[in-house]
């Protein structure tokens, strides 16, 4: 187990290394940079804008900025700054004055982590997958169990609008019924503390993840129902329950847990229109403005960050499958 | 799709809009009660009688502050008087701070921190006069050392300020920025440091920013610039407190802890991405602001259209998108509130390329500018057609320009007049655009337009690029940019600001569109040196009507800013100047009807 996390972990840093150069040599074909506008804004005067680019480090050959930003570089005074390595993930050009591990990280004076911008972002994520978990598991697991019942119907036609229909229509839609509609929360929320702002979000953002993981549960579930173990485990007598738990939920289990990885992948680095549409202050809208303001430094980091989340997010797949299934459990 | 599946998302569909058409119904008016009672008549005959009161609610005297919820739009990304540069940025420092002048609801210059103000005979120095016994809103003293240290600051190449140039007629500004070695940083600093100095009432210099004499800030300016004092009415010269800064680091003005301001309005708390809240400052000297103020940052406008009608807040951006929604709505169409804005948009051409280094083709392309229908059509009625480029409601606004106007004729036959003789023999002519799919619509509009007026023979190229590419190539003059729209907003109202800062041969504005007019770069140096506020709108104007004859541009439309604003708001004064939200340049009229808002 110990070298088999050993070599996974190993090879973080090939993937990340590719990652950043692509993400690098990609941002930086782009026209444009940092200090240009919106066409519509006013734009930063030829003189501020140079001198902003010395400040920043942006006159340097791209190779050294690229260097610079993964392991460091001397700065104006001559001392050593560490980069990525370190989890120094750069000054942000826009928001000036923070780093971008800040902005990700940091949270408002006086508050704990999950009041930062990731820490928000987390929350929602959490909560649509516990969501995305707890009701659609047993809902794949009903519809097969009780296959072309009215209730596997009525499970499927929920689980194909959840697949069929974008999460902003989703969302949108909510905000009708349950804001301005039954006012069960405002449209806007005036503070984002706690739990019980993100419900109704979280609800919507893990209503995709939900039905996918309910319409494969279900066909899993189906597959497993058929198999030989399941009949010889009901032709030696045992419980109908213990035939379901024990032996079909488990077996069809797996591949579900393979799609989890990616899920939450997806959850943690795609609630971008969520997060616009109900306000919540996290990562998503950064990380989609960052691009368009050519905030060199919070693309990187953003992405370096959300490649190590996804890979972490495969890695705990792997060690999950030998839970579920010893035959598979890795050496 | 399979059928199954489309039968039951239409069910959902259906069931959902009944829920909603459920939703959207109005709240019930309020019922008439009937009340029996017995009255007595004359006759010494009880009769009943049925008598209709309409019962309402008295309203109870709230002791809650009122408050002004607003829809900003997107989060600041800094909140650093000499750093900031966007309208959502100098929303918020605009309430917390103020300059040595401010602007009134007539966009003239009056008194702020300073109570009078003087030029020397050639306008190249100015002197300010402080009030006398100023307080920031911790009650600590309010000096002129404190603006000597901001406006020190905007010039200093460390700070960077993304708007730093707009004070670059003060002696050695520019070159400080521009000095490469040591030497020179010192040398100009030293320099910057004597044109700009905060004096006592000995004529000394002040010595620290508890000096209650230090009243007088002295100016020294490289060129003769009488528009100066209204420069000084700008965000860059804030008075941030040195220590607050110094004390924060880099990352001070994230903390409502270090904004101590002298504006009318103190920042109270401040939760990034969530809300600002601002409380009047009893410290301020002038009139105290009646109403708190709330900023809310949501950008997705149909969810603030909702909150707003949901009375979550007071007052959002009116978008393009809901403006015919809204005119169609009997009660919101009172609502909006509509007034000119602060920007000219216009046709640009680059003039050093074909076809348009040829005034005739240009002249032809301004002609064929239909602006009543495009801002009918296209902008929905949100703009107001431009021959000129000083938009309405600023100094030097002409008003009856009729140059250039649609005339699709004249449009022809120019082309036939110009060197290439037909419309057949023009080359391709690319119009560039920043991708999103507002301007898409746009810009189709306005290529079918094109070939409507000049025919088939007409080689025209819509160019979608993205959005910040298209910033990028709009500076770089050697960029494939032939034919696009670019504007200016006004960073203070003066005519200096427009044509001066624009479209002077030697700027880089006019450079990017090879705009270069001896006559009219004379007029603009005359004028910007003339003392005599009336001789000075005289050449201005005179500079302005040599521009639309020079026509390097086709001036095409104003901006407006729409805005919804809940009917329980009073005393709103807007100005051309309020981009972030109406009656912010004047905040301290507005008044909350407490007795209309709703339970």
């Amino acid at each position: 187990m110990a070298t088999f996390l050993a070599r996974r972990f190993l090879w973080f840093i090939p993937v990340l290394l590719v990652v950043a150069l692509i993400t690098f040599v990609l941002m930086k074909a782009a026209p444009g940079g940092p200090w240009d506008r919106d066409p519509e804004a006013k734009q930063v005067d030829p003189r501020t804008q140079e001198l902003l680019a010395r400040q920043y480090g942006l006159d340097k050959p791209a190779w050294r900025q690229f260097i610079g930003y993964l392991i460091g570089d001397v700065d104006k005074e001559g001392q050593f700054v560490c980069g990525a390595v370190c989890g120094n993930l750069g000054p942000s050009y826009r928001q000036r004055g923070k780093t971008v591990q800040q902005i990700l990280f940091q949270p408002p004076p006086e508050k704990s982590f999950f009041d930062s911008k990731f820490g928000h972002t987390l929350r929602l994520a959490v909560l649509a997958l516990a969501f995305a978990l707890v009701v659609g598991i047993p809902a794949g697991v009903f519809s097969a169990l009780r296959q072309n019942s009215w209730i596997d119907y009525a499970l499927t036609l929920i689980t194909n609008i959840g697949i069929a229909v974008p999460s902003f229509v989703v969302a949108f839609f909510s905000i009708l019924i349950f804001a301005v509609g039954l006012k069960l929360m405002p449209v806007v929320q005036k503070s984002w503390a706690g739990i019980t702002p993100f419900i109704i979000p979280a609800i919507v953002f893990g209503f995709g993840t939900m039905a996918q993981t309910a319409r494969l549960m279900r066909s899993t579930m189906l597959d497993v129902m058929r198999q030989d173990y399941v009949r010889t485990a009901r032709a030696k007598g045992l419980l109908e329950q213990a035939v379901i738990w024990k032996h079909m939920l488990r077996n069809a289990l797996i591949p579900v847990i393979t799609t989890l990885g990616p899920a939450v992948a997806g959850l943690l680095t795609g609630s971008i229109v969520i997060e616009n549409i109900f306000g919540v202050p996290g990562v998503g809208r950064d990380f989609i403005q960052s691009i368009g303001n050519r905030d060199y430094s919070m693309i990187m980091g953003t992405t370096l960050f959300y490649v190590v989340l996804i890979l972490l997010g495969n890695l705990s797949v792997d060690i999950l499958y030998g839970v579920v299934d010893p035959r598979i459990r890795v050496e | 799709m399979s059928r199954r599946n489309f039968v039951a998302i239409s069910g959902v569909v259906i069931a959902a809009s009944m829920l909603l058409a459920a939703c959207a119904q109005p709240a019930a008016p309020v019922q008439p009660q009937v009340i029996r009672e017995t009255v007595e008549v004359v006759k010494e005959k009880v009769v009943e009688v049925e008598k209709t009161v309409v019962v309402e609610a008295t309203p109870i005297p709230s002791e809650k502050p009122k408050v002004l919820r607003i829809n900003l739009g997107t989060y600041p990304d800094v909140i650093d008087p000499q750093k900031s540069s966007f309208v959502n940025e100098i929303a918020h420092l605009k309430l917390i701070y103020e300059g040595l002048t401010k602007l009134n609801e007539k966009l003239e210059t009056v008194p702020g921190a300073a109570e009078k103000w003087e030029y020397n005979a050639d306008a190249t120095e100015l002197t300010f006069t402080l009030r006398k016994g100023l307080k920031y809103s911790d009650g600590t003293p309010l000096n002129a050392k404190r603006f000597e240290y901001s406006i020190i600051r905007n010039i200093n190449p460390a700070t960077a300020g993304e708007y730093a140039s707009i004070t670059n007629e003060i002696a050695g500004a520019p070159e400080w920025q521009g000095a490469e070695t040591d030497e020179d940083k010192k040398k100009f600093e030293e320099q910057v440091r004597q044109s700009v100095q905060a004096l006592d009432a000995s004529g000394q210099p002040c010595k620290d920013y508890e000096q209650e004499d230090c009243l007088t800030l002295k100016l020294k300016l490289s060129k003769p610039a009488p528009y100066f004092h209204t420069v000084m009415s700008l965000w860059v010269t804030y008075p941030a407190k040195q220590e607050n800064i110094e004390e924060g680091g880099e990352n001070w003005w994230n903390s409502s802890k270090f904004h101590i301001g002298n504006g009318p309005f103190i920042l109270k708390s401040l939760e990034p991405f969530v809300k600002g809240v601002f409380v009047p400052n009893p410290n301020y000297w002038g009139d105290v602001p009646k109403v708190n103020i709330e900023y809310q940052y949501i950008t997705d406008s149909n969810v603030a259209f909702q909150a707003y009608k949901n009375d979550e807040f007071d007052i959002i951006g009116l978008a393009a998108e809901d403006y015919q929604a809204v005119m169609a709505d009997a009660e919101l169409s009172k609502q909006a509130t509509i007034y000119p804005g602060s920007c000219t948009l216009a046709l640009q051409f680059r003039n050093f390329k074909e076809p348009f280094t040829d005034p005739k083709v240009r002249a032809a392309f301004s002609y064929a500018l239909d602006r009543e229908r495009w801002v009918k059509d296209v902008l929905q009625g949100l703009g107001s057609p431009a021959l000129t480029w000083i938009p309405p409601g600023f100094p030097g606004y002409k008003e009856g320009e009729t140059r250039f106007a649609y005339d699709a004729e004249k449009a022809k036959q120019l082309i036939a007049e110009s060197s290439y003789g037909s419309v057949a023999n023009l080359p391709t002519i690319v119009l560039t655009f920043g991708d999103t799919p507002r301007n898409r619509v746009r810009y189709e509009w306005l290529g079918a337009r094109f070939k409507e007026i000049f025919g088939d023979d007409l080689k025209l190229e819509l160019k979608p690029v993205e959005p910040t590419a298209f910033t990028a190539k709009q500076k770089d003059r050697e960029s494939d940019l032939q034919m696009f729209i670019g504007g200016w907003c006004a960073d203070y109202p003066d005519p200096q600001n427009w044509l001066s800062v624009y479209f002077e041969g030697s700027t880089t504005f006019a450079n990017r569109i090879g705009f270069k007019d001896e006559a009219f770069d004379k007029l603009i140096a005359q004028a910007d040196v003339e003392l005599d506020p009336a001789k000075r709108a005289e050449l201005y104007q005179t500079a302005q009507d040599r521009l639309v004859d020079a026509n390097p541009v086709a001036f095409f439309w104003h901006n407006v800013n729409a805005y919804l604003v809940k009917p329980w708001v009073k005393g709103i004064v807007t100005t051309s100047q309020d981009a972030d939200w109406p009656g912010s340049t004047v905040p301290a009229t507005i008044d909350i009807d407490t007795s209309m808002l709703p339970n």
